[in-house]
């Protein structure tokens, strides 16, 4: 019966041969620290989930932000396990990605033929630190707004354009709902999408290339 | 990397690949056991750690020291080396060599070795880099003074003379420039209601602090008493109720000893036996501690303003109610609790000490000036050495 579905499957969704290819492949025998990329993505995927149920509850109004994380926090059953993962896992995510990063420069992995894997690695770390700014703001407190005060303004230190890049970022001369409503789209749709994009191209390169493998000495 | 070195690392790989392991279950299984590593210790900070609580947004309290995401702080302390003029080196010029030397790394890096030993000048400079944002973190982690205890004013004395100023302009229409409360007279919608005393010995021994902050912050509004902080839609940050309770407490409980500097900077200024008082040292300090709390805009005051000089002589419906030289100006007579056509005794709850309406009334006499120098080239004994006729003054 299971053969049956099975192949019954396989003949419309080709399952069969995607898992000889992502699966039932050969790799070189590699070490613990290989396992940094995969940890990344799964930060990612919890921070996406977490996101998501956030975003159920989460206003993104001046007025409201900051009640409707308390409410997360203390009315919602398991709203304060929710954000506390989604808090400590943007933490935990900037340090594996980094981690990553340092991991792939010390072996020499960006190297040919996985120089776009690296291109894309890269703009993932510094989309992971844009998603940190930007959702930094979201609880509406005092230490995000000061934050985003301050970060804000070193854009606007940029010689001649500063000041627009400011203003682009904040949606205005000083921090406001504008702002709010920006970070929160660019924290939940822009970033998020660029990111998936990104990862699927860093994947299928990962799995087109093979990982690779750990350096010797000898061969330099 | 030429043709010939592609070729070789692609046949080690190749070999390297057939003598490896199978992607599933060997590397599946370490990911996931990562992975689930990472679960737990994300449950473990979220259960055990939490999200520390902050307090709700308060635009103007810009005294709060910012501090940004821990990940950013090595960005943060990097700028505190590129001051002024040259802040953008540090703000654009190194972030964006930074960022391009990252991205461009496998397009400038050619050599075909990738174990690090061989690639000393790369693994010594990216070294040096980490080593760099770890120490400049923290550095900056060890630089940010802790919130609480700069949250305001630094010093006591500083919330002290702060709390007073901000007690007086909210507080006293209401409260009594003493805390001595009474029947309240010329607040709209609270006309005539009786407050008690809040400096009394009662209030100073129940009360904590906490109380204290509680009550202004969030008002007793079934007692009549308005919200007075930003987050239940009054005017006051955070820090401000903070300095006014640190002001009743250090005047009002007789436990506590207030610090002389604070004592001395909420005394009205002395003034000499001839010298003629400004609106800027003398009327001005009085006038703010007792009158401003009503006259200034939104309260019920004939559109009589007291908040400066200009103001205090040109506004109002009864204007001018300073006429310079003479005592029959309708401030001096409400002074003086005489009822007439501007309005009755002011302050309207409690007359003022008769040696501050003194020097209300030597000020109008003077020629009501606005600044001390104007003052004293009016003074009878104008002499340009007039700082040695305050030093030997008198206190009020």
């Amino acid at each position: 019966m299971t053969a049956r579905v099975v192949s019954w499957l396989d003949e419309r969704l080709g399952l069969i041969s995607i898992y000889s290819l992502v699966f039932d492949r050969k790799v070189p025998k590699v070490n613990w620290w290989f396992t940094l990329g995969s940890a990344s993505l799964f930060l990612f995927i919890m921070q996406g989930v977490t996101g998501v149920f956030l975003s159920v509850y989460y206003v993104p109004d001046p007025s409201k932000a900051y009640d409707s994380i308390q409410y997360i926090m203390t009315g919602v059953t398991f709203g304060w396990l929710i954000r506390g993962i989604h808090h400590w896992g943007a933490s935990l995510m900037v340090i594996f990605v980094f981690i990553h990063m340092l991991r792939t420069f010390f072996m020499g992995a960006y190297k040919f033929p996985r120089e776009l894997t690296w291109l894309t690695g890269v703009i993932l770390l510094l989309a992971t630190l844009g998603m940190g700014f930007t959702g930094y703001l979201l609880p509406w407190n005092q230490r995000a707004y000061w934050a985003t005060t301050v970060g804000t303004a070193i854009a606007g230190t940029v010689p001649v354009i500063g000041d627009f890049i400011l203003r682009v970022l904040r949606g205005g001369n000083d921090l406001s709902a504008v702002t709010l409503a920006r970070f929160f789209s660019v924290h939940i749709w822009f970033l998020p999408v660029v990111i998936l994009g990104l990862i699927s191209v860093h994947m299928y390169l990962i799995i087109r290339l093979g990982i690779s493998s750990v350096p010797k000495e000898e061969e330099g | 990397m030429n043709e010939e070195q592609k070729k070789t690392y692609l046949e080690e790989y190749k070999q390297e690949k057939e003598q490896g392991v199978k992607f599933y279950p060997d590397i599946i299984y370490k990911d996931l056991l990562v992975s689930f590593a990472i679960f737990l210790l994300l449950l473990g900070l979220a259960i055990f750690v939490g999200v520390p609580a902050e307090p709700p947004v308060d635009p103007g309290d810009s005294t709060y020291i910012p501090r940004p995401e821990w990940y950013f702080l090595f960005l943060f302390q990097m700028l505190k080396y590129f001051p002024g003029q040259i802040e953008w080196v540090g703000t654009v010029i190194i972030p964006t060599i930074a960022v391009l030397a990252l991205l461009l790394l496998p397009f400038y890096d050619r050599s075909p070795f990738r174990h690090w030993k061989m690639r000393k000048v790369a693994a010594v400079i990216m070294s040096v880099v980490v080593i760099g944002i770890v120490g400049l973190t923290i550095l900056a982690a060890v630089a940010t003074p802790p919130q609480e205890e700069t949250a305001l004013a630094t010093t006591i004395t500083d919330k002290i003379v702060l709390g007073q100023d901000v007690y007086s302009i909210h507080c006293v229409e209401c409260h009594g420039a003493e805390g001595e409360g009474g029947e309240i007279i010329g607040v709209e919608g609270l006309e005539g209601v009786f407050v008690k005393a809040i400096s009394s010995q009662d209030e100073m021994y129940t009360r904590s602090d906490d109380t204290f902050f509680a009550i202004i912050d969030y008002g007793q509004p079934d007692l009549g008493m308005p919200p007075s902080g930003l987050g239940y839609g009054g005017e006051l940050l955070r820090g401000e109720i903070d300095a006014i309770v640190t002001f009743m407490r250090y005047t009002w409980d007789d436990r506590v000893e207030i610090p002389e500097e604070a004592a001395q900077a909420g005394a009205i200024p002395a003034l000499g036996p001839d010298e003629i008082p400004s609106f800027e040292v003398h009327v001005g300090p009085i006038v703010k501690r007792y009158c401003v709390s009503c006259h200034r805009p939104g309260k019920k005051n004939n559109n009589y303003l007291m908040r400066s000089f200009q103001e205090t002589m040109e506004t109002g419906d009864n204007a001018p109610n300073v006429i310079p030289g003479d005592l029959n100006s309708n401030n001096i007579l409400m002074l003086h609790r005489q009822e007439i056509e501007a309005g009755g005794p002011m302050p309207p709850t409690r007359a003022l000490k008769p040696e501050l309406i003194e020097i209300f009334e030597r000020w109008v006499l003077g020629g009501a000036p606005e600044t001390a120098e104007e003052a004293a080239a009016l003074s009878p004994t104008a002499v340009p050495t007039a700082p040695e006729a305050t030093e030997t003054s008198v206190s009020p």
